[in-house]
């Protein structure tokens, strides 16, 4: 019966693992990305469409990072050039591609709400046989799909080339000191909108692993709020890709947990507060720490 | 480096002018820094010196006069082109990513590649230690930003010159961040990197490391150069006197006739600390008596904003105790000093002692939108605010349009006045007043002074703080003077004269 | 005299309808990549949205909410507090309003609606005072803080609405009607438009008067253009901070209150298709104007009633209206040489 949880519990925290880890590049190198839901809704589109059509898997999750990264390109320029709330712009992203897709499914398929194409092909799941029968473990690893291997193998990656690489390090400075960053000659707008366009292919993989890695077709609620659970997934993990993962863990437990303790009198709704609730907490707690060290300076 | 130790001039002006509109901030000026030497440029405030600085770093161009470089006239297109030619500048606030540590800033942009286009951290150590070792100082390289004390970080940002291949280095104000224990080493680094073979020129108005580190000294003031010289051949008091000028014939305000009794403003054992946390101020005593104006002579730095900042109560004080009026503030707000009875004149007019993007009205009733006569029952009065806003501006003869004109419609001037107005309206019991005349022109500091004085005359009390010597010379009743957050000694009008009043602002006892 | 309140006037509509006119353009790229006239489809917009007098009264019922979203966004901004927060407080409101309107016994309506909306505004200020004390005393950055205060508030309201406070023998996740005395009247029957429009248009109205003649509009304002300067003379920018922020909230709830008490009758899951967050975009459109909020609030509303309109008349995707939507929120704080740069989010 754990065995199943667990296993659950991994196949739930993958998308927002994907796109947590992409948004928490985005924020180390100085923006903060509310659009993530909408590079998620169009990549599980995209993925569909193009498994379907071009009846090849790998196809379609290159096809939906690529307009995830399109997405994601264009909202950054947007508020790196023409100096545009980040904020409003990621929402008003957020709306306007839900209603481009909505819309486009009405148009171009003529089908409202659900897309459901012929052949589409799934993403494969990773059998390792010796694994198999051992308890726990078996679960956790055996059986699970490619992207889950990538998001996970992205979380030491990200941490190694945030130090080692010199684009880690320059993104780091462009997230927090914009001006230094000009005054050294880089450029760090251009660098922050390649933040964002990581971000954007990210968050398009983590779409097209709820479509075709889950449930087989698109459906214009599949994202169900996951990239604002990112948001709460790379805040909670401050600047560190191992504490973002946790979170992104943390939420995937949640979820995969308030599914199987509907009907036995927890409500799923509360549960689903948790995140958003962990934030705020978090939030407050480091306010009261920067408050105690303040007073300690000047005491 | 030893062909540069054949050329006359490293760095150098020649009549640069710089103006901007009617305001000359570089006029003619001429500078000749010699390759492997330290050069000083001092100068108050409103000297020229920044401007002269951003020149000579291709951040701003001169309109006339040219920049020199080793001996020849060049053109800098920018910050880049002076860093390509080994002109480097650490400014007063750093260029520094604070969550990075110290050898990630180092290295940042130019970052040492190693094996797989990955960064080689071991170079960028070795050569981080081989540079501290050059600058003679010990730094924890692991250490981040801002966990870093001032010191360090300042260390960092000349390191960061070096490693990038700067030989001329400029320095604005460098001492200005650093307590005074940290100052000598800071003298002591600059020694070292002379020596070998940099060349160095620093801003300053400290006028005691000036004399102890450089081998030459200009001295600007308005905009021009006023003497070239060294520090063999001048002294603490000729420096400061060249710094400031002699006393101007404008009219000095009358000194008050007699000393009143009512005691107004008290502080004891007044401690205070700046935004970082370190203490710049006390402890002090000082004590305030209705109808008379206080200055506080002393170069900015030595807890001058601190002091301001008690006394108008926007900061609670560290230690100590302050009575006002004969109540207890301490711990008040600021709100509750200013209906006690304390006006402030910001010496930051455009972000603190107004709001520029506001309109004039709101400017002059800002603060007292509450008060019975502009407001009733929450409601605002706009025909009595109207009619009190065009009285007092007039009486002031500030010059604007309309009351709806944005306050940064007006001339700097007429800005200052605007702000008084606000102020002295209000009728306040003590005036704190830091750098009343800063950017305003000579008939207007005339006016503003009368302004100040009749305020006196009236009974009000006035602690003045300025950087001009003349201008405390010409205002006040009594003089102290405030040196590393003490205060150093009183005089009184009859006694005070510029080489007195000097002496204190550099720490030394009025002989 | 004349001539210069005319002027801002103008600038203002300029200034509002200008990223309207950017989404619009991008509507028509979309429309006609995908086989539609926009020209025909806009103008069919503006029949369905402004031709006669009961299309007129759609668009006003429309705009009904997004006036409030709009003001209680507005009311925020205008003091420099970033409070994305309305679309949870609408949520809350609303459920206390439908809570108030079906739980209490048949009083007469000039008891029971005030005493709903009371319960509105009070539940949706309270909820918002959270944010404002952590900002105002801890610095906490109140966009994250009231962002998922809205995620939250929409959860807890799913829950109370699927479980406790569901209607008997109510297939979808609503609470039970409201008694006939707890709705606001009908302006025009048979059009939808309720009383609702006048009270929300009066405290836009009210909030234009607030902020020219009051103290604490002047404070306010002050302290939204430099809280550094508003600390010198005396106001403490902190205090302000809260009061506005529960101010936001109460102007939050009631919009949630008036849309149940005047259109729906009780509280649905998913009753609200993001007013609040529009009314940010039009807060932002506004620059913080009464008559802004106004304009860009029909505008919007013209936009919603409009969309689900064409819907039935032309094969065009009513998704047509979010997509401007977005467009518009993004065009708003754009800048093209006009703009709002405003909050950052910290690290």
């Amino acid at each position: 019966m754990i065995d199943l949880f667990l296993h659950a519990a991994i196949l739930t925290t993958t998308p927002i693992l994907l796109a947590a880890i992409g948004g928490l590049v985005n924020r180390i190198g100085g923006l903060v990305n509310l659009g993530l839901e909408s590079m998620m809704l169009a990549g599980a589109l995209v993925a569909v469409e193009v498994s379907s059509a071009a009846s090849s898997a790998a196809l379609a999750i290159v096809a939906a990072g690529a307009i995830g990264a399109v997405v994601g390109l264009t909202m950054s320029l947007v508020i790196t050039r023409l100096r545009a709330n980040e904020i409003i712009v990621g929402l008003g992203f957020t709306v306007a591609v839900a209603g481009l897709v909505r819309y486009l499914l009405k148009s171009l398929y003529g089908v409202s709400g659900t897309y459901n194409p012929p052949g589409v092909v799934m993403l494969p799941r990773l059998d390792i046989p010796f694994l198999d029968g051992v308890p726990i473990v078996g679960a956790i690893l055996s059986r699970q799909d490619a992207l889950t291997w990538f998001a996970w193998a992205m979380v030491p990656a990200v941490a190694f080339a945030l130090t080692r690489t010199r684009w880690g390090l320059r993104l780091r400075a462009t997230g927090s000191a914009e001006a230094t960053v000009r005054a050294v000659g880089l450029a760090p707008l251009r660098i922050r909108d390649i933040s964002t366009l990581f971000a954007g292919a990210m968050a398009g993989l983590a779409g097209a692993y709820l479509s075709i890695g889950i449930v087989g077709l698109f459906n214009e609620g599949i994202t169900g709020g996951r990239g604002f659970i990112a948001l709460a997934a790379f805040y909670f993990g401050r600047m560190s890709p191992a504490r973002t993962a946790l979170g992104a863990l943390l939420f995937g437990f949640f979820d995969a947990a308030q599914i199987r303790l509907q009907g036995r009198g927890v409500p799923a709704e509360l549960v689903q507060t948790l995140p958003y609730v962990i934030v705020i907490v978090v939030l407050t707690g480091l306010g009261v720490a920067d408050w105690r060290a303040a007073r300690e300076r000047t005491l | 480096m030893t062909e540069m130790a054949r050329v006359e001039v490293r760095l150098g002006a020649r009549r640069v002018t710089r103006a901007f509109g009617s305001v000359l901030a570089n006029d003619r000026v001429d500078l000749s820094v010699a390759p492997t030497t330290i050069h000083a440029v001092v100068g108050g405030n409103g000297a020229g010196k920044s401007t002269l600085m951003r020149i000579l770093q291709g951040v701003d161009r001169p309109d006339e006069g040219s920049v020199i470089l080793n001996d020849r006239p060049v053109r800098l297109t920018g910050p880049a082109d002076a860093y390509a030619r080994g002109i480097g500048m650490v400014h007063q606030e750093f260029m520094l990513a604070p969550p990075l540590t110290l050898l990630e800033n180092l290295v940042l942009a130019r970052e040492p590649v190693g094996f797989g286009g990955l960064i080689d951290w071991r170079a960028a150590q070795a050569e981080a230690d081989r540079l501290a070792k050059i600058a003679g100082v010990t730094i924890d390289w692991r250490l981040r930003v801002v966990d870093a004390p001032v010191h360090v970080r300042q260390a960092l940002e000349i390191l960061r010159l070096l490693y990038r291949g700067a030989d001329v280095l400029i320095l604005d104000e460098p001492t200005a961040v650093l307590a005074p224990a940290q100052i000598e080493d800071l003298l002591a680094l600059m020694r070292k990197l002379k020596a070998e073979g940099r060349t160095i020129l620093f801003i300053s108005h400290k006028l005691e490391e000036v004399m102890s580190v450089a081998d030459k000294i200009t001295i600007m003031r308005a905009g021009r150069v006023v003497e070239t010289t060294t520090p063999a051949r001048t002294s603490l008091p000729e420096l400061a006197r060249a710094m400031v000028g002699e006393s101007i014939e404008a009219a000095t305000v009358e000194a008050r006739a007699l000393p009143s009794e009512k005691l107004l403003f008290r502080a004891r054992g007044l401690v205070a600390r700046d935004a970082m946390g370190v203490q710049r101020l006390g402890p002090v005593d000082l004590d305030i008596f209705a109808g008379e104006i206080v200055g506080v002579a002393g170069v900015s730095g030595n807890g001058q904003d601190e002091l301001v900042g008690s006394a108008a109560g926007l900061t609670h004080p560290a230690e100590g105790t302050i009575d006002f009026a004969g109540g207890d503030m301490t711990r008040a707000s600021t709100s509750h000093f200013r209906a006690a009875g304390v006006g402030y004149l910001s010496a930051d007019r455009g972000e603190e002692g107004l709001c520029l993007t506001a309109s004039i009205r709101d400017n002059f009733i800002a603060g007292r939108e509450r008060d019975h006569a502009f407001s009733r029952f929450g409601v605002l009065q706009l025909r009595a605010i109207a009619v009190e806003a065009e009285r007092a501006l007039t009486r002031l003869s500030v010059r604007y349009g309309r009351l709806s004109d944005p306050a940064s419609s007006l001339s700097g001037g007429n800005q200052q006045r605007l702000a008084i107005a606000r102020e002295v309206d209000r009728e306040p019991k003590l005036l704190v007043a830091a750098q009343p005349t800063r950017g305003v022109d000579i008939a207007g500091t005339a006016f503003i002074h009368s302004l100040i004085a009749a305020f006196r005359d009236r009974g009000g009390a006035v602690l003045l703080i300025s950087e001009s010597l003349d201008e405390i010379l010409a205002l006040s009743d009594r003089i102290i003077g405030l040196y590393n957050g003490r205060i150093v000694g009183e005089l009184n009008r009859r006694e005070a004269s510029v080489d007195r009043v000097g002496r204190m602002m550099l720490g030394q006892k009025a002989a | 005299m004349m001539n210069a309140r005319w002027s801002v006037y103008l600038v203002r509509s300029a200034t509002t309808a200008a990223p309207f006119a950017l989404a619009i353009a991008i509507g028509a790229v979309v429309l006609a990549a995908t086989g539609h006239e926009p020209l025909a489809v806009y103008q069919l917009m503006v029949e369905e949205a402004f031709g006669g007098e009961r299309r007129i009264a759609a668009t006003l019922t429309a705009a009904t909410p997004l006036l409030l979203t709009g003001l209680a966004a507005a009311v925020a901004f205008r003091a420099g507090i970033f409070n994305v927060g309305a679309e949870g407080c609408f949520y809350l409101g609303g459920m206390a309003a439908a809570v108030v309107g079906y739980a209490s016994p048949n009083w007469p309506s000039t008891l029971l609606i005030p005493l709903a909306l009371a319960a509105s505004g009070l539940v949706g200020g309270a909820w918002l005072l959270g944010p404002g004390v952590l900002r105002a005393r801890l610095g906490v950055d109140e966009v994250v803080t009231t962002l998922m205060l809205n995620f939250i508030a929409v959860d807890l309201t799913s829950w109370l609405v699927n479980g406790p406070l569901l209607a008997r023998g109510s297939a979808n996740s609503a609470t039970p009607q409201i008694v006939s005395n707890a709705e606001l009247p009908r302006l025009l029957p048979p059009s939808t438009l309720h009383l609702g429009f006048v009270l929300s248009l009066s405290l836009v109205v009210a909030y234009g008067f607030w902020g020219r003649f009051s103290v604490e509009g002047f404070r306010s304002r002050l302290v939204g253009l430099s809280a550094r300067f508003s600390r010198a003379v005396g106001i403490d920018p902190l205090r302000i901070f809260v009061g506005v922020m529960v101010a936001s909230g109460v102007i939050g709830g009631l919009a949630g209150g008036i849309h149940v008490l005047g259109l729906v009758h009780r509280f649905v899951a998913g009753f609200s298709p993001g007013y609040g967050f529009t009314g940010v975009a039009i807060a932002l459109l506004a620059r913080n104007s009464a008559f802004g909020v106004a304009l860009a609030a029909i505008l919007f509303g013209a936009l919603s009633s409009a969309g689900a309109n064409i819907q039935l008349f032309s094969n065009v995707p009513l998704e047509i209206v979010e997509i401007l939507q977005g467009a518009v929120m993004i065009f708003a704080v754009a800048q093209f040489g006009f703009g709002w740069a405003g909050h950052r989010l910290g690290p």
